[in-house]
This record gives structure tokens, C-alpha cells and sequence, in this order.
């Protein structure tokens, strides 16, 4: 690849060797540097110059001499003063020539340069060296007509400062627009057949042959007579011209040529490593942060990477990713089979294993990431065919590495898409790797891939598929029923045992998290060393100026302090991705298992550790899951208020996540408050989010039609209600969704309660709570057996004895992880079992009924449940009565009212939903 | 005009020998101080040329190791200002109008610039550069409708070669058949018509016009690569060594010269050293498209798949319109035995080109591989394969089989009875055949047609081979059904 020699002598580039040879000289300087604290931090500082590459183009002289002005101190001028007044005096050639033997004389190594006192030799091989070198060797190489253009580069990237500066800055160049007049005309005088520079060029031959090269410099192809320069002209955006040429504009004017075509100066592409490392950056902007970049302007950058670097394909696949999350489906597929046309997947890849044959092309790599993309824009059927593809060409070429994580992405599609869609196409086509029968069902042939998958990775070493392949299986588990013999299924289908195995979550998260103990013995690759010094001249620029500027005379502090800013980034960020997903997995799981206080725990640590290094999508779901919380545990007010404070940070991203959460807090809202015509609508809003196809977003289509059946419900339809539950109940059942029917069962018998079937009600009760026990949901099983109670309460008083013990039973785990409705619930069922127990008295022991049902009435109060909190104070103002304690009574009766009226006039003016 | 030469007559002359002599700085500085609008014009131009020089040695000169670069011509800035100023004062020529046109396209103000040709080519119509200048700014059919240019039988040329440009080859070729009746011994008007033919896959005719527009101009370059291309197509070893020969006589260091000699090459089988020639086209003319299509065939012939790929697709991001190039990947990617990837490309071509039937067998066959098997999708390319004329037959074939595996035998039937037509109108023989007749005898047999079945049969006596005897058999056991049935029959009614 001819690209990997990009590195081109600039103006930049002289002017940090010129501050090179500052740093080295230091008795050179007229004011000598007052302390070891400063020069080393003039040294750091150009350490970072050589490395860093915050943008794709070089610094202008203007952005160095500001840098220079807040890190230099109290020798910022001085230094400012020295650099310009040194490159603009670069006039002819032979200035060049001389200044590039002598950068020479600073490097160690050369016999032939005397020492001077203080004089502080770079090492060769060290990296300042190694720029040093690079630079001259490039010097060397370029022809005379390079030489040309880079004095005329030279001119223009100092004549802009020069025009800039001149009243405060440069009181010494007053001479130097002569200078640059002369200096730009040069270029066009005719000294083709000057011969120029043969001792240079055997010094450097000679030195060329006793350097260790370690880095990629194509010499042979350099020294080929390629005229290695990347300077190029802008588009001209904006005039000034000069006043003195326009009375005669058509006369050929060498002095103002180039401002005619280019009024910024010439722009300069860093070295090519620098650009990759600029563009590997943004990707995993983009890819953290999605949607939000702004398309437009990134496309704008990357339309002037590809016109200043044709030949740097890696353009194409950012332009794909820029307009993959953005969902612009036709540029993105474009330019993803543009990027692999051209690049043919050797380019950019880092798990490409290097001892292989480089040559040799990867297109399997193009069909895995086409086969994610089709996944990304909802094309399950397309992204299978094309990952089966995948699966065959790796096979082909045996790419054991692409394999695995083609595998992966196949675990992945079918645990997302779950369905049916999957089952005739891997049965088929993925023979060779598994050779399944048809009867496996998919759950089954996900199992086995997982498992096939992991084993690759674990062989292959690949430590990030690994982890995040144990935590593809925590997941499986979580959502799956094991059924156990899963291969052998003989006898009738009674035998077979559903259950789900929180141990193995929980060993599979644990396996997962070994990942970062096995990254923190690892030495930092290229990449993460690149973006180090990054980091470090961004908080240069930040807090640390005014740090530099204050502590000057203290010497130690300032350089701890850079350390430790330095030091922020040991681990590699996908590494931390992984990690925090699975906390989220874990948040998700304690969910699932009903353990409120574990779920938000684990929520938290994500959202506080590792919100910096995953993708804005997932810490909107971890905020998703906090705001649920707050709302389950403290009302609506606040988890509205938080959820306006997450739509305002996640303003265009994943607007999906929080739209959903709005839309079902509205839901549960407005059912708690009688509202049904909006619950209705929001129901109705929730089941459009959903794509049509079949299959696809099934659990939104879950929620959305679960809550339908609720609506009806509270809208005393029950017929309706129990059919949607019904068609539910199949549709999960169909699509081998057994956790999410414990859910649904709950809700028939909750339904068959309310229509006063009591008796229909028990089984499906009973039903739900031995899913519930076999799949390990321990809070839905104690909101099953608070419904259990309800029913056998509701058939009789004679049955008051059995519902209480029940409750009682349930009521530690209620009372513990519950939310504030079913806390409540639990609490009028209690006393309402004892007021229908005819043993009990309410004489003898008032507040064993009294103080349940003042504790539910406070938190249905928040909650705004009317219709559960004037059931509350109902039974208070019967008791009450019975009591004899009329005022509170009267209390009671009144609070009873207000919550009925307000039930029945749900239409009353809403506060809460001006927040939104 | 006559004016100019009597004020500035010896200032003039020097400058255009300067000019002819390519010392275009030296001749504009002779004209420096002239006012007359020849003067200018010859100014403007020379100053024009000596920066396109410029710029192209400095492509040369920046070219860096990243690709590169858009060295830029350096006066077009100041030759904008003034030719406006010019123009706003009315003191402008066609071909400064022209010489305007060509500094506004560099400066990408296409509109202006259009609107400035067409004035330049309305008041001076004899100006065929205005007119190519201008055509290059036709890119759709709306904007060469939306010209208002005043009629003159230059126009004509400029409608026709348009029309080309915008792939309306059948336009194309009315207009320039019309204007052969008035230019009845042009020999560009000849070419012209040779390449819409071309484009309309008519080679006999191709050939024909080449030989006499090659006996007529013998030291021709220009188009005679397309003349190889339909030589190398026909696969005339002689013909086009001869041509090969000649052209290279003629001047080695044309790109249609170095393609040529690669096609020659192609043809022999020596891939190597015709991608050596291809790209030696390309190092003359990096944009020339073919000559990138044709480098990717011989890669592929070379099994190198990623520099077939390569050079494809540098040829579709010249033009993205090119739907052999498309094609191309496409094939190079199905070669890879990946078929849904290659599905993407021969969509694309397909799109460009949706009356050839290579390109619809091409993406049927991709549906047909074991990998994917969607019949259906495979079975709807064939059947537009069929519709746009199918010179191999293949579709129609294909179908039959297609339709015979899916149970479909009615189809099936349909088909081969349709693809045993056309081979016997085309009078073809081959194993096709046989299959034709042997699934429609037993379908008519099946269908209880023996009349048909027997006729069926009879013709595959003719074949030999195993068919022979299935057919014998087949025969035997009809007849001796033909003979029992009836008895039946009679056995039913009369009880």
C-alpha cells in the first residue's frame, strides 16, 4: 500500500523542528530557560505536536504561536519571536538545504558535530529523533521542484501571520514582505538543471544505512522518485486579492498567483498515520454516539479527506457508518461495497492476523459487516443470507477469526429476531457446521451456535468476542427456558421440565468481567497510544493552561499533573463497552429476577462508570431503567421531571428507548387516573412503534398489546380484554416467549377477578405462579400470590384464613423490592382479609386494619390510583364508623369522594403533562 | 477583424508564432498592451493554455504518495475577471464567449457557463469545440431540451452527438443517417453511426463501416478501438494483429493504440502482457474508461480477483453509468462464490441496462446458485431475459428446467414447447433438444395427449443415446395402452 509512506516535509513540520532545535540548543537562546520544569515542558509539548492528530490537518502557524503563548509562560514570546522569525527567513533553497544539515547536528550519533555545553543530544531512536530523521530523510528525497514548493508553502503559511500579527506580535520581521515577495517568485524561476545537494544526499545514504527502521517508510519506494508531498490547494472559499494588482489583472503576476487561487494558504494532510488514527476516532464517535453527529458536516470533512488522499479508502467506510446512523439506507450500502471494492477488507482491520498472507483478500469481512447492516436497518431475512454467506466464504478461507464473529453476529440476529423467519434458513444452509434436524426448534439451534460460537473464540484467543460472547449466553439464559434433554426428546412432551437457570447468568457475567483483569496486563496497542497524547493536548489546551500558567516556578507539580491526566485512558474502550453492558445485562436480570434494590444498583454503576466509553443508545436504557424505577418507587412527578432532564441529554439520539419509557409511564398514568381514552391513544402510539414485520420488535409489539389488554380491562371490558390476552399469550407461546407468559397468566386471572369469576380466575393464577417458580421471577410470583389471596378472598369469608396466610407469606418480598402500587395492593388485601374474617374484631385491635390501609392510602395518593386509594379510604370511613370516631370518618369520607369524583371526571387539568 | 490586423498586424503574427511555437507566456506577453479583439481572444487563450501546462506539470510534480490532488490552473481567476468584464461591456467574440464558457466550467459555474456557449455557438456556429464543451455540460435530457439554440446544421451534429452521450442510441443514429444524406463522405459521421451501432450491438454492421472507414482514412486513431473491440468479439485473430500493426505504426503512444494491442493480446491469451498495455492506456489517459472495464476482464482471466475488483471499480466511479463495469463486479464477485454480494452489482447494471438479456441471465443464475436456490427471483430474471431477446436461448431453457423442478409441468411444458420453436426456426440441434422433446412427450403422455406424445417420440428416434430407448419404450407402452383403453371402455358400457 503506497499510502502507508505518507509522511511529507510541510511548513508545520519546519516549524516544529525549528522549536526541535530550540529545545536541543538551549545556550543558543538569548534568554536561556529558567528552569528544568520549563524546558521540559517545551519538550513535552513537542512531543505531543509530532503525535497527536486532533484534526486531519496540520496546524497553521497562527494555532502553534497561540499554543505556544499559553505553554511557554513567561518565554512564550520569545519563543513566538524565534519561531517565526527563523521560518521566515527560509528565503531560497539553499536556506533550506542549510537548515536541514543543520537539524542534523542535533541529533546524537554523528561524529562530526561539536558538543556545546548544555547542548541536549535526542537520541536517534527515540521518537522526537525518529520525527527528526523522518523529516530530513524527506527533505532529502524530494526534488528540486519539491524544494520549490515547499518555500513557496513555506511563504504563504507565514504571510498570513505575518499580515495578522504584525502590530502587536512581530515588531522585529518588519523587513520580511520583501522577503516573501522574492520568496514566492522562486518558485518560478527557471533552475531546472540546478545541481544541487549531492553531499547531502550521501550523508544521508550513509545514514540510512546504519538506521534501524521501525517505522513504515517505504525508502526503496521513496527514493523511486515519487515526489513525496501531499501539499494541496483548497477550494477558494473567499477573496482577497491584492489592491495592487488590479490595474492590470490580466498581466502574469508571480507575487499574487497563489492568493488568487487559495486565500486560507495551503492545507496540508497530516502524516498518514496520523490520518487513520483521525479517522479510527471518529469512527468510534459515530458509532457511540449515533445519530447525533451532524451528517452534514462530518460528510464535509470527509469529502475533503478523499480529495486531498484518493488513494485512502478508509473515506468510503466512514461515509458508510456517517449515513448508516443516520439511516440513509441507499449511501450507505453504497459506500460499504465501495469501501470493500477498493480495499477489499486488508485495510483497517485490526484482528487481520499479520503472519497470514497479506495479500490475499478478505471480502468475507464486507459480507459480515453488510450482513450487520442489513441487521442494523431491520432486514433480518437479507442480513441471514448474507451472514450464512459469510459463514461459507470464512469457511472457504478459513478466516477462523471472521468465522467466530460472523457467528456471533448470527447468535445475535436470532436472539434478536427470535422467530420463525430463522428456522427454515439455518436448518438448511448452516449444515456443515451444525447438522441439526428440523424438529430442534430455534431456541435450540441458537444454543448451539452460542456454544459453538464461544468455543471458537475461547480457541481463537479473541478476548473481546470471548467476553461478550459470555455475555450473549447470560442473555440466552435470562430470556430462554431451558428445557431439559433438550436433544434427546423422547416420551410424551409432559415430561420435559421448563426452567430458567439464574446461576448460569450469573457465571456467564462473571466470566465476562475476567476480560478486563486479562486487559490490564496487556501493553497499550498503537491506537490507544495515539489517542494519549491527544488527550494530552487537550487538556493542555483546557484546564491545564491555566494549571501551566499559575504553578510556574513550583517545578514537580506541573508534571504529575500531566500524568495524571494522561493517564485516563489504560483501557481500551471497547474493552470498557463490554464491561458495562454487562452491568446493564445484570441490571436487566435483577429485573427480571424482581430484585428492585440490585437492578438500580447495578444501573447505577452503569451510568456512573461507564457512560463515557459505550454508545449513547445504551446509557439511554440504563437511564430508561432508573427513570422506571423512580417511577415504580416514587410517583410519577418525579420520574417525569427526570425523564425531561434524559429526553434533553439524549436530544436526537436513540429517541427510541425514551419514547417507549414515555409512552408506557403515560399509559400507566393515565390508567391509575381513569383516564382510558388517553390510555388508550398512548396504547395505540406504543403499538405503532413497532415495525410490521413479522417477528421483529417483539417485545414492543408485547408491551404494546399487553397494555391494550389492560386498558380494556380497566375499562370493565373483560371479554375483549381476556381475548387480546389470549392472542397474546399464543403469539408468545409461538414464539417461545415462556418467561413473558407468567406476565400474561397473571393478567387473565387478574381479569377473570374483576369480571367476578373468581373461580376461573384460580387456575390461571396457579399457572402463573408455578412459571413463576420454575422460571425464578420472585416478585411476580409474590404479586401471583397476592392475586391468588384476592381470589380465594373474593370467594368467601370462609376462605379470609387462607388468603391472609398467603399474603402474610408474600409479603417480605413485597415489602422489600415492590413498587408503591403493589405495596399498596398487598396492604388493603391484608386488611381486607381480616375485616372479612369473622374472628377478627375491630374493637379489639383497631390499627392491625387502620395501619395498612393509611400507609396504602399515602402512597396511592402519590401514585394518583383513584380508584384503588377510594377503596382504601372507603374501608378507613367504614371502620371508622364502626369505631364510632365520626371526624375521622367524615375525613376518611371525604378524601373517598374527592378520589371518586376525580375518577369519574378524568378530563380535570393535568400539571404533569405541561412537563412533557 | 480586418481592423485588428492592419492596427496590431506585426504584434499579432509574433504572438501567434510564439503561440504556434507553444511559448503561450511569450506570446501573451507580446500582446500585453493590444486592445483589437483577435488580440485578446489569442491573449486570453495563450495565458488559458500556459496554465493548463502549468497545472499539468505540477499533477506530476505534487502527485503524493496518498493519491492526489487537484493541482489547479492558476489563471483561470484572473482570465474570469476580465472576460466578464469584457462580456458586461459587450466587447467580446465568440470565441472569447467561448474561451469564458471553458474558464467557468473550470471555476464550476456550470449554469453561466452553458448560457455563454450557447451565445458563443448561436453568433459563430462553425465552432465544434463550443459545441463539445457544451454537450459536456448536457448531463440529462431535460437540460439539452431547455437549450434555445438558433437552427444551423452544426446543430444537428451537436443534437446527434448529444443524444449519444445520453445513451438515446436509435435518436442518435436517425440524426446522423439524415445528416449522411447531406455529408454523404464524412468520414466522422461514418464513426459516428459505427459506434451507435455498437452501442446497439449491431457488430456485422460495425465491421462493415469500419473496413470501408478504414480504407478510406488508413492512419485513423480515434474510435478504432471500439473496431477491435468488435474484431476481438468475433474473435478475428488476423484482422486485429493487422489493425494492432498498423495503429501501432501509426503513433505507439495513443491510449486507443496501447488498447488495441491489449485486446490483441486478450485474445491470444496472453493476459499478462495485455493488462501491461491497458495499463500503459491508462497511464495516458487515466479517465479512459474501457480501458479500465477491459483490464478488469484479463484480471479476471487471471484469477486476480481484488485487482479485477480494483480496476472495476475505478472504472464505475469515472462513470457511474457503465453497466459493463458493473457487471463486471458482479461476476468477479459471484466468481468468489459469494452470489447475494454480486446480487447488488448486477442490480445496478440491470438498472442501466434493463433490455440486455446477458445481464438478467447473469443475476438469475445468481438466484439459481445451491448457496441461495430462490427459484422464484431466478425464474422472474429468466422471464425478462426471455422478453428482451435472448440470443443464446439460454432463458428460455432455464425456465422450462426451472418450472419442470418446481412441479410445475404445464410451465414447463410451455416453455420447452416455446425453446423447441425457436431452435428449430433457428435450426439448432444439441442435447437442449433432446431434453425438449423427452419432457414434453412424457407431459403429453401424462396428459393423456398420445397423439402428441407419439409425435414427440418419433422425433427422438432420431437422437441416440438412452433417450432413444426411453422413447422406444414410451412408444411400445402407448400403443399398447392405445389398444387396451378402448376395450375397456366398451368392457364398462357393456356390462
Amino acid at each position: 500500500m503506497a499510502a502507508a509512506s505518507a509522511f511529507a516535509i510541510t511548513p508545520h513540520k519546519v516549524s516544529v523542528c525549528v522549536l526541535l532545535q530550540m529545545y536541543a540548543l538551549p545556550t543558543q537562546a538569548t534568554p536561556p530557560f529558567s528552569s528544568v520544569s520549563q524546558h521540559n515542558r517545551l519538550g513535552l509539548y513537542i512531543l505531543s505536536l509530532t503525535k497527536s492528530y486532533d484534526d486531519i490537518l496540520e496546524p497553521k502557524l497562527e494555532d502553534l504561536i497561540s499554543q505556544l503563548r499559553e505553554i511557554g509562560g513567561s518565554l512564550g514570546p520569545w519563543l513566538i519571536d524565534h519561531l517565526t522569525s527563523r521560518v521566515s527567513s527560509l528565503s531560497s533553497p539553499d536556506d533550506l538545504f542549510t537548515f536541514f544539515s543543520e537539524m542534523r547536528g542535533i541529533l546524537g550519533g554523528s561524529d562530526s558535530v561539536v558538543i556545546e555545553d548544555n547542548q541536549v543530544i535526542l537520541d536517534p531512536n527515540s521518537i522526537l529523533g525518529m520525527f527528526l530523521r523522518r523529516c530530513v530523510l524527506a527533505f532529502n528525497v524530494l526534488s528540486f521542484e519539491g524544494v520549490c514548493h515547499l518555500l513557496t508553502n513555506i511563504g504563504i503559511y507565514c504571510k498570513e501571520v505575518l499580515s495578522n500579527c504584525m502590530p502587536y506580535e512581530l515588531h522585529r520581521l518588519d523587513g520580511s514582505s520583501n522577503d516573501l515577495e522574492s520568496l514566492s517568485e522562486c518558485e518560478n524561476m527557471d533552475l531546472e538543471n540546478f545541481v544541487f545537494g549531492k553531499v547531502n544526499e550521501e550523508i544521508e545514504e550513509r545514514k540510512e544505512a546504519t538506521e534501524r527502521v521501525s517505522f513504515h517508510l517505504h525508502a526503496t519506494q521513496a527514493i523511486c522518485g515519487l515526489v513525496e508531498d501531499v501539499e494541496v490547494v483548497t477550494d477558494p472559499r473567499s477573496k482577497h486579492h491584492d489592491k495592487g494588482t488590479e490595474d492590470c489583472p490580466h498581466v502574469h503576476h508571480p507575487g499574487t498567483e497563489s492568493q488568487d487561487v487559495d486565500p486560507y494558504g495551503e492545507v496540508f494532510l497530516r502524516t498518514n498515520w496520523q490520518v487513520q488514527g483521525y479517522l479510527m476516532e471518529q469512527a468510534d464517535a459515530i458509532e457511540k454516539h449515533g445519530g447525533s453527529v451532524s451528517f452534514n458536516t462530518f460528510e464535509l470533512i470527509l469529502r475533503q479527506i478523499k480529495k486531498l488522499a484518493p488513494e485512502l479508502h478508509r473515506v468510503h467506510y466512514l461515509h458508510y457508518l456517517n449515513s448508516l446512523y443516520h439511516d440513509d439506507y441507499f449511501a450507505a450500502v453504497e459506500n460499504l461495497h465501495c469501501y470493500f471494492d477498493y480495499s477489499a477488507g486488508i485495510e483497517g482491520f485490526d484482528f487481520v492476523p499479520p503472519s497470514g498472507s497479506n495479500n490475499s483478500a478478505r471480502y468475507e469481512i464486507a459480507l459480515l459487516c453488510l450482513g450487520m447492516m442489513h441487521f442494523y436497518f431491520g432486514h433480518p431475512k437479507q442480513a441471514l443470507l448474507v451472514l450464512t454467506e459469510a459463514v461459507r466464504i470464512s469457511q472457504v478461507q478459513s478466516n477462523d477469526s471472521c468465522l467466530a464473529y460472523t457467528l456471533a453476529a448470527i447468535c445475535n440476529l436470532s436472539s434478536e429476531i427470535g422467530s420463525s423467519i430463522t428456522a427454515g434458513i439455518l436448518g438448511t444452509s448452516y449444515s456443515p457446521e451444525t447438522s441439526m434436524g428440523s424438529s430442534v426448534s430455534v431456541a435450540q439451534q441458537l444454543f448451539v451456535l452460542l456454544k459453538e460460537s464461544l468455543k471458537r473464540a475461547e480457541s481463537l484467543k479473541l478476548k473481546r468476542l470471548v467476553a461478550s460472547n459470555h455475555l450473549a449466553m447470560a442473555k440466552f439464559d435470562l430470556m430462554h427456558v431451558h428445557v431439559q434433554r433438550p436433544l434427546l426428546s423422547f416420551g410424551p412432551k409432559a415430561s420435559m421440565r421448563l426452567k430458567t437457570c439464574p446461576v448460569n447468568v450469573c457465571k456467564e457475567l462473571r466470566l465476562c468481567s475476567h476480560l478486563i483483569s486479562e486487559f490490564a496486563s496487556e501493553t497499550s496497542t498503537v491506537a490507544t497510544d495515539g489517542a494519549f497524547s491527544t488527550a494530552w493536548l487537550k487538556n493542555l489546551t483546557k484546564p491545564m493552561g491555566s494549571l501551566v500558567l499559575t504553578q510556574e516556578n513550583e517545578s514537580g507539580e506541573n508534571f504529575h499533573a500531566l500524568q495524571f491526566c494522561a493517564q485516563s485512558s489504560s483501557i481500551p474502550r471497547s474493552v470498557l463497552q463490554i464491561l458495562g453492558s454487562s452491568y446493564l445485562l445484570r441490571a436487566s436480570a435483577w429485573e427480571t429476577y424482581g430484585s428492585a434494590p440490585l437492578a438500580r444498583i447495578n444501573a447505577l454503576v452503569y451510568a456512573t462508570c461507564f457512560t463515557d466509553s459505550s454508545s449513547s443508545s445504551d446509557t439511554a436504557l440504563v437511564h430508561a431503567k432508573l427513570i422506571q424505577h423512580l417511577a415504580a418507587f416514587q410517583g410519577y412527578k418525579e420520574a417525569f421531571s427526570a425523564l425531561k432532564v434524559a429526553e434533553e441529554r439524549f436530544l436526537s439520539v436513540s429517541r427510541s428507548v425514551l419514547l417507549v419509557l414515555k409512552l408506557q409511564l403515560l399509559h400507566e398514568r393515565a390508567l391509575h387516573r381513569g383516564h382510558l381514552k388517553l390510555a388508550q391513544q398512548v396504547c395505540d402510539e406504543l403499538g405503532v412503534l413497532a415495525s410490521s414485520v413479522m417477528g421483529v420488535d417483539m417485545e414492543l409489539k408485547r408491551e404494546a398489546s399487553l397494555r391494550h389488554a389492560r386498558t380494556l380491562l380497566a375499562a370493565k371490558q373483560f371479554s375483549e380484554a381476556a381475548a387480546v390476552a389470549h392472542s397474546l399469550f399464543c403469539m408468545c407461546y409461538k414464539f417461545n416467549m415462556q418467561v413473558e407468559n407468567a406476565t400474561i397468566l397473571l393478567l387473565l386471572a387478574e381479569i377473570h377477578k374483576k369480571s367476578g369469576n373468581a373461580v376461573l380466575g384460580l387456575p390461571y393464577a396457579l399457572a402463573s405462579l408455578s412459571f413463576c417458580q420454575s422460571f425464578n421471577l420472585d416478585l411476580l410470583k409474590a404479586s401471583a400470590t397476592l392475586t391468588l389471596a384476592e381470589l380465594w378472598l373474593s370467594l368467601g369469608s370462609n376462605h379470609a384464613k387462607r388468603a391472609l396466610t398467603l399474603i402474610h407469606g408474600a409479603l417480605p418480598m413485597i415489602l422489600g423490592h415492590g413498587g408503591l402500587e403493589l405495596r399498596a395492593r398487598a396492604r388493603i388485601a391484608e386488611s381486607k382479609c381480616y375485616l372479612s374474617d369473622p374472628s377478627y374484631s375491630v374493637f379489639e385491635d383497631s390499627e392491625v386494619v387502620l395501619d395498612p390501609l393509611r400507609q396504602a392510602s399515602d402512597e396511592l395518593q402519590v401514585l394518583e390510583y383513584h380508584e384503588l386509594a377510594a377503596e382504601g379510604f372507603y374501608l378507613m370511613a367504614i371502620i371508622f364508623d364502626k369505631l364510632g370516631k365520626l371526624e375521622e370518618r367524615e375525613e376518611a369520607a371525604a378524601s373517598f369522594k374527592k378520589h371518586v369524583m376525580a375518577l369519574e371526571n378524568p378530563q380535570d387539568e393535568d400539571p404533569l403533562l405541561n412537563l412533557l | 477583424m480586418e481592423e485588428d490586423e492592419v492596427v496590431d498586424g506585426d504584434f499579432y503574427l509574433l504572438a501567434k508564432s510564439y503561440f504556434d511555437c507553444r511559448e503561450y507566456r511569450r506570446a501573451a506577453h507580446v500582446l500585453q498592451d493590444q486592445t483589437g479583439k483577435k488580440a485578446t481572444f489569442l491573449r486570453c487563450y495563450a495565458l488559458y493554455l500556459a496554465g493548463e501546462k502549468r497545472k499539468e506539470e505540477e499533477m506530476i510534480e505534487l502527485e503524493g504518495p496518498l493519491g492526489k490532488s487537484d493541482a489547479v490552473n492558476r489563471e483561470v481567476a484572473s482570465l474570469e475577471r476580465e472576460l466578464s468584464i469584457l462580456r458586461k461591456n459587450g466587447i467580446i467574440d465568440p470565441f472569447g464567449l467561448y474561451l469564458y464558457g471553458l474558464v467557468l466550467i473550470e471555476k464550476g459555474n456550470q449554469n453561466l457557463a452553458r448560457t455563454v456557449l450557447m451565445e458563443s455557438v448561436n453568433s459563430y456556429p462553425w465552432n465544434w469545440s463550443a459545441w463539445s464543451e457544451l454537450q459536456s455540460l448536457c448531463t440529462t435530457i431535460e437540460i439539452l431540451n431547455s437549450l434555445t439554440l438558433s437552427n444551423h446544421w452544426m446543430k444537428e451534429f451537436f443534437l446527434a452527438s448529444a443524444y449519444q452521450e445520453l445513451r438515446m442510441h436509435n435518436e442518435s443514429l436517425t440524426k446522423y443517417e439524415h445528416l449522411q444524406n447531406t455529408f454523404s463522405f464524412s468520414n466522422y459521421i461514418r464513426a459516428q453511426i459505427a459506434k451507435a451501432q455498437y452501442c446497439l450491438r449491431e457488430f456485422e454492421q460495425v465491421e462493415v463501416i469500419f473496413e470501408e472507414l478504414l480504407r478510406n482514412d488508413p492512419y485513423r486513431v480515434e474510435d478504432v478501438d471500439m473496431y477491435s473491440n468488435v474484431l476481438y468479439a468475433k474473435e478475428c485473430f488476423s484482422a486485429l494483429s493487422y489493425l494492432a500493426h498498423r495503429v501501432f505504426m501509426t503513433d505507439k503512444y495513443r491510449p486507443e493504440s496501447c488498447c488495441i494491442i491489449g485486446n490483441y493480446y486478450s485474445l491470444k491469451g496472453q493476459h499478462e502482457k495485455s493488462v501491461l498495455y491497458f495499463r500503459r492506456a491508462l497511464k495516458l489517459n487515466k479517465n479512459y474508461l474501457s480501458a479500465w472495464t477491459l483490464m478488469g476482464h484479463e484480471y479476471v482471466e487471471m484469477k486476480n480477483t481484488p485487482a479485477a475488483i480494483d480496476a472495476y471499480r475505478r472504472a464505475v466511479d469515472i462513470n457511474p453509468r457503465d453497466y459493463r463495469a458493473w457487471y463486471g463486479l458482479g461476476q468477479a464477485y459471484e466468481m468468489m462464490g459469494m452470489p447475494f454480494y454480486a446480487l447488488h452489482y448486477f442490480k445496478k447494471s440491470v438498472f442501466l441496462q434493463s433490455n440486455d438479456s446477458r445481464l438478467w441471465i447473469a443475476m438469475a443464475q445468481c438466484y439459481e446458485t445451491d448457496q441461495l436456490h430462490m427459484l422464484e427471483e431466478a425464474i422472474k430474471c429468466y422471464r425478462r431475459a426471455a422478453s428482451c431477446n435472448d440470443r443464446e436461448a439460454i432463458a428460455l431453457h432455464q425456465l422450462a428446467k426451472l418450472h419442470a423442478e418446481l412441479g410445475r409441468s404445464e410451465e414447463a411444458a410451455l416453455y420447452y414447447k416455446k425453446d423447441l420453436e425457436r431452435m428449430e426456426a433457428e435450426e439448432r440441434e444439441g442435447p437442449n433438444m433432446v431434453e425438449a422433446l423427452l419432457f414434453l412427450a412424457q407431459h403429453c403422455r401424462e396428459q393423456k395427449r398420445f397423439e402428441e406424445a407419439e409425435v414427440y417420440c418419433t422425433r427422438l428416434l432420431d437422437y441416440t443415446g438412452p433417450e432413444k430407448e426411453t422413447a422406444k419404450s414410451m412408444l411400445r407402452g402407448m400403443r399398447t395402452a392405445e389398444s387396451s383403453f378402448p376395450l375397456m371402455d366398451i368392457e364398462h358400457f357393456h356390462p
